[in-house]
């Protein structure tokens, strides 16, 4: 072990991430070294004073101009989610809505057709209701579980195929 | 206490967990922005800083990471602690605005690396300064003068310094938030200090021999 390679590991040796074998070698260079024993101590304490440094203050007229700006953006982006959310929310009402008088009028493709007669069959959320729909009765409203579970056969539909008959 | 939208009540300490904070800021909690913007806002500003040495890019660079994270809270995915990701947004904004810009003049780091001898002792005696500088240490001078070494960092070494030294973050999370290998971190830390021991003790030295 010489001074050069002390001053390469002294990282490690002071971070105890070191392998103790060279621990040892080290520690005893450093006891026969007085230029090494320095070289470590300022090293040490350059690292600990260091750590005093402080960030830059952010200037109180730029904070509150920030505060102002970040509150306003988070806002805006949350007003665009919201409407992009009630948008979607509404095609999806509009679609299920369009399946549903295609299933009363028994205008859904062969594949749909079969997926909501089995589901009318199995499912306790929706099957009354579907049955209802069999018999042509045209609801006020449909319920918001059953809406989400009707929305799942817009996803289900084979790529190209048609969901209606014409 | 905060109130919400929907009139319940939300403990301002419940935002001091991430995992709430970001649920409360994907609903658009305005508690939530107020919270982030307490939580972080001097941080993201004093790393901006300390990379981009300029008050009003600093303060471009601060309002691009709120947006940024405004924009990606919903992808946030915990792997890692919500300041390491929010300190990574911020060093790639300040990394993006360096870009491009002529290169800020800094001291090469080559100039203050310890020299040896063909076998590897030192050159010159290395003197011990370390109790002087300690009994120093709530000296306003020295601080200044710590800082301006800091600054003369190149940002690769500064951004690294900054990080590990300054705000105590360990190796593998100023890896994880610079993208960088731990080895790598390891030795650029290194010749960052390698670097501000020399720069000091020259400090020293000139005090004494003024």
């Amino acid at each position: 072990m010489n001074c050069k390679e002390l001053v390469y590991l002294l990282g490690e040796y002071l971070d105890g991430s070191m392998e103790e074998h060279l621990r040892k070698d080290l520690d005893g260079h450093i006891a026969m070294c007085d230029s090494c024993t320095n070289f470590l101590n300022t090293y040490d304490t350059t690292r600990i004073i260091c750590r005093q440094v402080q960030l830059s203050e952010i200037p109180e007229e730029f904070r509150e101009r920030l505060r102002t700006f970040v509150v306003a953006k988070a806002k805006e982006h949350h007003q665009g989610i919201e409407k992009y959310r009630r948008m979607a929310a509404e095609e999806q009402r509009r679609q299920v809505e369009e399946l549903l008088r295609a299933f009363r009028e028994g205008r859904l493709s062969s594949s749909l057709s079969l997926l909501f007669d089995t589901h009318r069959d199995r499912c306790e959320t929706c099957g009354e209701f579907l049955r209802a729909q069999n018999g042509g009765a045209v609801p006020e409203t449909i319920p918001r579980d059953i809406e989400e579970h009707l929305a799942e056969f817009l996803e289900a539909i084979p790529a190209g195929e048609e969901p209606f008959r014409t | 206490m905060a109130e919400s939208k929907q009139g319940k009540r939300m403990p301002a300490e419940r935002l001091l967990d991430d995992d709430v904070l970001l649920e409360e800021l994907r609903k658009g909690s305005p508690e939530a922005v107020e919270a982030l913007f307490d939580r972080f806002h001097g941080k993201i500003y004093g790393l901006a800083m300390s990379i981009l040495k300029n008050e009003s890019d600093a303060e471009e660079a601060t309002q691009d990471v709120f947006l940024t994270v405004f924009q990606k809270a919903h992808t946030f995915k915990g792997n890692s602690a919500l300041y390491s990701w929010i300190y990574r947004i911020c060093v790639n904004a300040c990394l993006m605005r360096l870009r491009g810009k002529r290169r800020q003049e800094t001291v090469s780091i080559e100039e203050f690396m310890p020299v040896f001898t063909e076998d590897g002792m030192h050159t010159s005696p290395v003197e011990d300064w370390s109790k002087e500088v300690e009994r120093k240490m709530l000296d306003k001078e020295l601080g200044r003068v710590i800082k301006k070494f800091t600054d003369e960092l190149s940002e690769k070494y500064r951004v690294v310094f900054v990080l590990s030294d300054v705000e105590g973050m360990s190796n593998e999370e100023t890896a994880q938030i610079l993208g960088l290998t731990v080895p790598a971190v390891k030795s650029r830390l290194h010749r960052a200090r390698l670097f501000l021991r020399e720069q000091l003790s020259r400090y020293l030295q000139e005090g004494k021999t003024a």
